[in-house]
């Protein structure tokens, strides 16, 4: 099963590697993001510095939403997800494998837009751990969750619109645990900087189990 | 807003939205049923399912 | 009975229903004079509290909807599993008790930011009740919007049965943290002393309101059902128009 799961990652990022759109064009969409934030907030160092948590998180909801829409774009293109159903791989390994490649790519634009806060809005780490323990489990709850509304919307002409409303929502907690969680992290707020990635944790794994559970429904045919 | 006036929009929203629901909801059904041709629904039991005239 | 000559006027009643409907207009209209005139203005919060003889009730409904939405979803998944064309019928319940449930979760924020307003001073409070209100609204609008879309009906119900389950799994996450967030950072910055002593004339106006409007809900509940009914019969005959074209090409258009 994992041996599958680690063939349907392989796959999902070798297609990635040769297409560069993550690097090549999300990554630096994603900073120009970082750019306007500044813009909006009048470049204004101490709010920048305050917000830089949050405002990475959005940073990450934005590419990350991208990348997920590109994830399934693949697949339903060329009818592969049809070909992937028939080619007797379990939903399980499906779900896994697929989550496992979109992990790799948002870790990819997270290690972009890390060093983008730092630099650009001058704020200096003061927990790394924290820092990394958040940001993980973040990760996981984005690329878990990407999975189960990306094939949600999948083959649907209008998913592109689709999949922002329903991914959202469900994201919201993430977006705020991850936010409070980097706060900390950064040294802009004392204390609770583990009771959110804790929390973290426990909404990745929460999302884990459901879409284990209810991505074999997702995937079988009428 | 003085308190009166606030419960006046409170209850008008609340009873113009319900209203047009419900309206939009019966009119629905009465436009696909003509469109449809289906004339015997309000005959069929009044369980759950009445709108089931060619169950398949 | 009556079919050849109302056949035009209600389409989707049935004697039942049509009962059932008249009570709901009798109910709703007593519940005004009820909420409006007979019960008396509260001491601490005036003619406000009269908005709690709405804001409950459809706060109510809206919650008791989304429960429905996820029981009938997990029968239809169920149902499904063992028999793909079975379960329809949990499959629109679960459609029409979420459109209602998203009808009187728009008036549950209405009606609180009006009354907030008022009380408060304010149209909006960041705390958990709200927020995750919000969100559930915009939650169900996806759910749907995605039940909406054209594409193959089983798929289709699958798809939104999953989501109205994750929906439901993440109502608590979402109003823990926001607690959470509320809590760990400051204090509640407004006493929830916006909650008058219900007593008397104000309880039993507010306990009719819920009934009610549980009237109301439930008429338009079946309702919707059946136009949902209709709807799918539609499609399927459109589809039968459909079928040759879809023959030429390997994917239809819509």
């Amino acid at each position: 099963m994992l041996a599958e799961a680690l063939l349907v990652a392989r796959k999902d990022l070798r297609v990635e590697r040769r297409a560069k759109i993550a690097l090549g064009q999300v990554a630096p969409l994603a900073l120009l993001i970082l750019m306007v934030f500044a813009f909006a907030l009048d470049a204004n160092s101490s709010l920048l510095e305050r917000g830089a948590g949050g405002l990475y998180w959005l940073a990450v909801l934005y590419g990350g939403t991208l990348l997920i829409q590109r994830s399934f774009d693949v697949e339903t293109d060329d009818g592969n997800m049809d070909a992937l159903r028939m080619s007797g791989i379990g939903s399980t390994s499906l779900f896994l494998g697929k989550a496992s490649a979109l992990f790799v790519q948002i870790t990819v634009l997270e290690l972009i837009l890390g060093p983008g806060i730092v630099l650009l809005y001058n704020v200096r780490v003061v927990d790394w751990v924290l820092l990394f323990a958040a940001a993980t489990a973040g990760t996981v709850a984005f690329s878990v969750c990407g999975v189960l509304w990306g094939v949600m919307s999948a083959g649907l002409r209008v998913r592109a619109t689709l999949l922002p409303l329903l991914l959202v929502p469900v994201l919201a907690p993430v977006l705020l645990a991850g936010s409070r969680a980097f706060e900390t992290a950064l040294g802009v707020r004392t204390g609770a900087g583990w009771t959110w990635a804790g929390l973290m944790f426990v909404i990745a794994a929460v999302h884990t189990a459901v879409g284990l559970g209810a991505f074999g429904f997702l995937l079988e045919e009428g | 807003m003085s308190e009166v006036a606030t419960v006046v929009a409170g209850w008008g929203i609340t009873f113009v939205l319900l209203a047009t629901y419900s309206m939009w909801v019966v009119l629905r059904g009465k436009n696909i049923g003509q469109e449809l041709g289906i004339g015997e629904i309000q005959d069929s039991d009044p369980g759950k399912d009445a709108g089931a005239t060619t169950d398949s | 009975m009556t079919a050849a000559a109302n056949s035009g006027a209600k389409m989707t009643a049935t004697p039942i229903t049509r009962v059932l409907g008249v009570s709901a207009l009798a109910a709703t209209a007593l519940m005004a004079v009820l909420g409006l005139v007979v019960s008396p203005p509260d001491v601490i919060q005036g003619e406000a509290v009269r908005m709690l003889y709405i804001h409950v009730p459809s706060i109510w409904i809206a919650y008791g909807g989304f429960a429905l939405t996820s029981i009938s979803s997990i029968l239809f998944l169920r149902r499904s599993r063992r028999r793909p064309d079975q379960g329809r019928h949990y499959d629109r319940l679960a459609g029409s008790a979420a459109e209602v449930g998203v009808v009187f979760t728009a008036i549950t924020l209405i009606t609180g930011m009006l009354w907030g307003k008022v009380t408060w001073g304010t149209y909006w409070q960041w705390d958990a009740r709200l927020t995750t209100t919000v969100l559930l609204f915009v939650t169900y609008l996806g759910y749907l919007a995605l039940r909406r879309l054209p594409a193959e009906p089983t798929v289709r119900s699958r798809r939104a049965a999953v989501m109205a389950l994750i929906s439901f799994i993440n109502v608590p996450i979402v109003h823990y943290s926001v607690d959470w967030w509320r809590t760990l950072h400051q204090k509640a910055s407004l006493s929830v002393g916006r909650r008058p002593e219900i007593t008397g004339e104000m309880y039993w106006t507010l306990l009719y309101s819920m009934l009610a409007v549980t009237i109301l809900a439930t008429w338009l509940i079946i309702h919707r059902y059946r136009v949902i009914r209709l709807e799918e019969l539609r499609d399927e005959e459109g589809l039968e128009a459909l079928i040759a074209s879809r023959l030429n090409k390997a994917v239809g258009s819509h």
